[in-house]
């Protein structure tokens, strides 16, 4: 139940960064892909209606994890204090800027609300990315469970962490990176005219700015946590989210090779989840390791909540689920296709 | 909370409540709103008459505009269960976490998913398909009021839950926490007191037009379903559902009733205080004017009935606040007997013809929309306030709930940071809604191609 529960959380989180995580790489690019105030328009027309819809699965696996590991909550909520906030504040600065940036047609309005959007997709980009950094490498936890952190202590990986030292900040740069990539095989995929000849471009530099990271990511982590690599050698989960990231890589390559782009962003998405499912199988059951002894760490079965509460979230979770993905029906018919500035754009009102 | 201003517990508290107030001045109107906009879709399919589609098109502006604020200032209060009250979440997330995640997963999927289609989605959706995403927003809208409500009504009436072994609680019914008679109550009050936001909204803003002499045929449309609505909700928000609001306190909680009132000595034939001011020290009301009998038969339905008073209870459990508590809830009251006195008189003169010539009474309309933001805050003051010291009533006290690991350096820096971030988003929220108004209702065609046809 807890395995499958794991699972659930990890799959909610995993979307997020898939989903959310091409408007954040879109953001990054905007001011590089798009130069013409049109061209900018057209890619906020590609992410604009959506960005709420994305921003729910991080809800909606903020419950779950109050409801079903509230133990984890209390303590990485809590421990993250600092640098959740600057997320929450990035991601209203990233939602207005949204939102409002079309309502006026006015270069000097426009060009205020494209700053506050690359700037809060970028800070959002490698916040999330140190987030999950942290969540490799691992934070103080102390006997009780409980840990708070600094922004940076001595920058080492060992005892008493801050939330940057040279693993997360080399995994933060990394997640930038191949979130741009994502972003930028999203944009490809949905407009058209030079952004799109930018957009393609970019894709084929940054994922080949990918592959090297990725082994060198991978090589320190093999210094930073040794034991993940150990218990993942003999979990086929492991096994399996690693085959899909390769598939999904030569289905990427193939994509922009062909400019299939609709190939291309499936084979990106692929990547993400692969990689992501990769580390969550094998931080399992760990949920969250402590850099001051292992014995502390808070495993999936000490952060659960009661038999019963997950009985019961186990009934209604299923059907909600469904639900959600009939609406996705609706969305991704009503938004499929290349964006169109006469149909699509947030306009101005 | 003590008034001493280091202590942690304050700082969340007031952080807590502060993002929660301002969060709260957005969905309400929402949720006001939600039905307006399905109600004059549906008087457009039946009808065919444009003036419908023009309001509900111009509603929907301010609806999402609305929706924008309502949904980023939303996602810090989730948050914030873990960030500044672990504790709590630690003790009691196995049950609110429930309502929390299906909040998300039943409500703002379906309202996210559809409230571009409402905003944007009229030409490409056709006038059925149009309604209906209105009518799925609606719907949203209120489903993820109900699962906060329930949330709360558990922090005020705890239902369905055991004390597991580790001491933490667990569910044992969730058809029982998820049909807490608490909630049901709370919801219908709470509903209705947002349905009185929107009436007055939508009335101001038919009074500013009618004041103004524009768009007639549109300020008629708002006056009449604003005044109209806000009179049947207003009074149902005092009666039944208040009413009963009220006894369900004195019921489970006659403590804070006690407090609310200002009672310190139980007894039978209580007054109800009018006007007066608490004074904790001395333990009495200064300059009482009292309606006699009048608390006890609110309460009890017997003008005779007995009514506790703070003295009857040990003071550890008083509510920590009680003046703040006792100002709360009877400036509510007052605003809400004004509510109702000021919509019953607009709905005789509309009954004689002469609500659009009244130029007093539409700028008593057009000034008046605050007021339901006012009473709305001060309702929920008074349930938060009044459920102190406990952060689960009767099981879980609010200074065991705060983040222990947090220093107040933290929360005092986040929250000047949201006092800063969200006066600036309120002030760019009045700007744009200021600005759709003077655009006005009749202007405008369904929104669709706006680069195409520069409108500005």
């Amino acid at each position: 139940m807890i395995t499958a529960w794991y699972c659930i959380v990890s799959f909610m989180l995993i979307v997020y960064v898939a989903t959310d995580g091409r408007n954040f790489g879109a953001g990054m690019l905007h001011w590089v892909v798009a130069r013409k105030p049109e061209e900018r328009r057209q890619v906020v027309a590609a992410i604009g209606p959506l960005w709420s819809w994305h921003e729910v699965w991080l809800v909606g696996f903020g419950g779950t994890l109050v409801a079903i590991f509230p133990r984890l909550m209390a303590a990485a909520f809590a421990g993250y204090y600092l640098a959740l906030m600057l997320i929450l504040w990035c991601l209203i600065l990233r939602g207005v800027s949204l939102e409002v940036g079309g309502h006026i047609n006015n270069p000097l309005w426009q060009q205020f609300w494209d700053f506050v959007f690359v700037v809060s997709s970028c800070l959002l980009a490698i916040l999330f990315g140190a987030a999950a950094g942290n969540l490799g490498r691992g934070v103080p936890l102390d006997a009780q469970g409980n840990f708070s952190m600094a922004f940076f202590t001595d920058f080492k990986t060992r005892g008493y962490v801050g939330l940057l030292d040279w693993y997360t900040v080399s995994v933060a740069i990394f997640a930038a990176i191949m979130l741009a990539a994502h972003g930028a095989t999203y944009l490809a995929l949905r407009t058209e005219g030079p952004v799109h000849e930018r957009s393609a471009t970019y894709a084929k530099y940054l994922w080949g700015a990918v592959a090297p990271l990725f082994l060198l990511i991978s090589a320190e982590s093999w210094v930073v946590r040794p034991d993940l690599f150990r218990s993942g050698l003999y979990d086929p989960l492991c096994w399996l989210g690693l085959f899909v990231a390769i598939v999904s890589a030569i289905t990427l390559i193939s994509g922009l090779s062909t400019r299939r782009e609709t190939r291309a962003f499936i084979g990106s998405n692929g990547i993400l989840v692969g990689v992501l499912a990769t580390g969550a199988a094998a931080m399992f059951p760990v949920m969250l390791y402590s850099t001051l002894a292992p014995e502390n760490s808070l495993t999936a079965n000490a952060a659960a909540a009661s038999q019963s509460a997950l009985r019961y979230a186990a009934v209604w979770w299923p059907v909600a689920f469904v639900l959600a993905s009939t609406y996705f029906v609706f969305i991704s018919r009503r938004y499929s296709g290349k964006v169109s500035l006469k149909r699509d754009t947030q306009g101005f009102y | 909370m003590n008034s001493n201003l280091s202590d942690p517990a304050f700082w969340s508290r007031l952080q807590f409540g502060f993002t929660l107030s301002y969060h709260y001045l957005f969905p309400q109107l929402t949720m006001g709103l939600a039905w307006f906009l399905v109600y004059w879709k549906w008087r457009a399919l039946r009808t065919g008459d444009e003036k419908y589609n023009q309001a509900a098109r111009f509603w929907a502006k301010i609806f999402g505009l609305n929706f924008a604020v309502g949904v980023v200032s939303g996602i810090p209060m989730e948050f914030q269960f873990g960030t500044n009250w672990a504790g709590f979440s630690r003790h009691a997330g196995g049950v609110i976490g429930q309502t929390l995640a299906m909040e998300g997963m039943f409500a703002f999927f379906l309202e996210s998913a559809f409230v571009g289609a409402l905003i944007w989605g009229e030409r490409r959706l056709g006038p059925r398909y149009h309604f209906m995403a209105a009518a799925a927003v609606a719907v949203g809208s209120w489903t993820s009021g109900y699962f906060i409500i329930v949330t709360n009504a558990f922090m005020q009436h705890p239902v369905g839950y055991q004390v597991e072994a580790n001491g933490s609680l667990g569910l044992t019914s969730l058809n029982a926490y998820l049909l807490n008679p608490w909630a049901w109550i709370q919801f219908a009050h709470n509903q209705m007191a947002a349905v009185v936001t929107g009436s007055f909204v939508v009335a101001a803003l038919g009074a500013f037009y009618a004041l103004r002499g524009l768009y007639p045929t549109q300020a008629r449309l708002y006056l009449r379903a604003g005044t109209f609505t806000g009179l049947i909700a207003s009074i149902l928000v005092a009666f039944p559902t208040g009413d009963q609001q009220a006894k369900m306190v004195g019921r489970h909680q006659p403590v804070t009733l006690a407090a609310m009132e200002g009672r310190f000595v139980g007894g039978a034939k209580a007054g109800v205080a009018i006007i007066g001011q608490p004074n904790v020290a001395a333990r009495r009301l200064d300059n009482p004017i009292e309606v006699p009998g009048g608390l006890s038969f609110l309460a009890y339905g017997h003008f005779g009935s007995f009514v506790h008073g703070l003295e009857d209870y040990p003071q550890d459990i008083w509510p920590d606040n009680i003046e703040l508590l006792y100002y709360s809830f009877h400036l509510m009251i007052t605003l809400g007997t004004l509510f109702i006195l000021l919509m019953a008189y607009a709905n005789i003169l509309h009954w004689r013809g002469r609500l659009e010539k009244s130029t007093l009474l539409l700028w008593v309309l057009m000034l008046a929309f605050p007021f339901p933001y006012l009473a709305n805050t001060l309702g929920w003051m008074t349930a938060e306030l009044g459920r102190q010291p406990w952060l689960l009533y009767n099981l879980f006290y609010t200074r065991d709930g705060y983040s222990k690991v947090v220093s107040n350096g933290n929360t005092i820096f986040t929250l000047i940071g949201f006092v800063g971030l969200y006066f600036v988003l309120g002030l760019l929220f009045l700007f744009l809604v200021g600005r759709e108004v003077s655009h006005g209702p009749e202007t405008e065609e369904p929104l669709a191609s706006p680069l195409a046809e520069p409108s500005v």
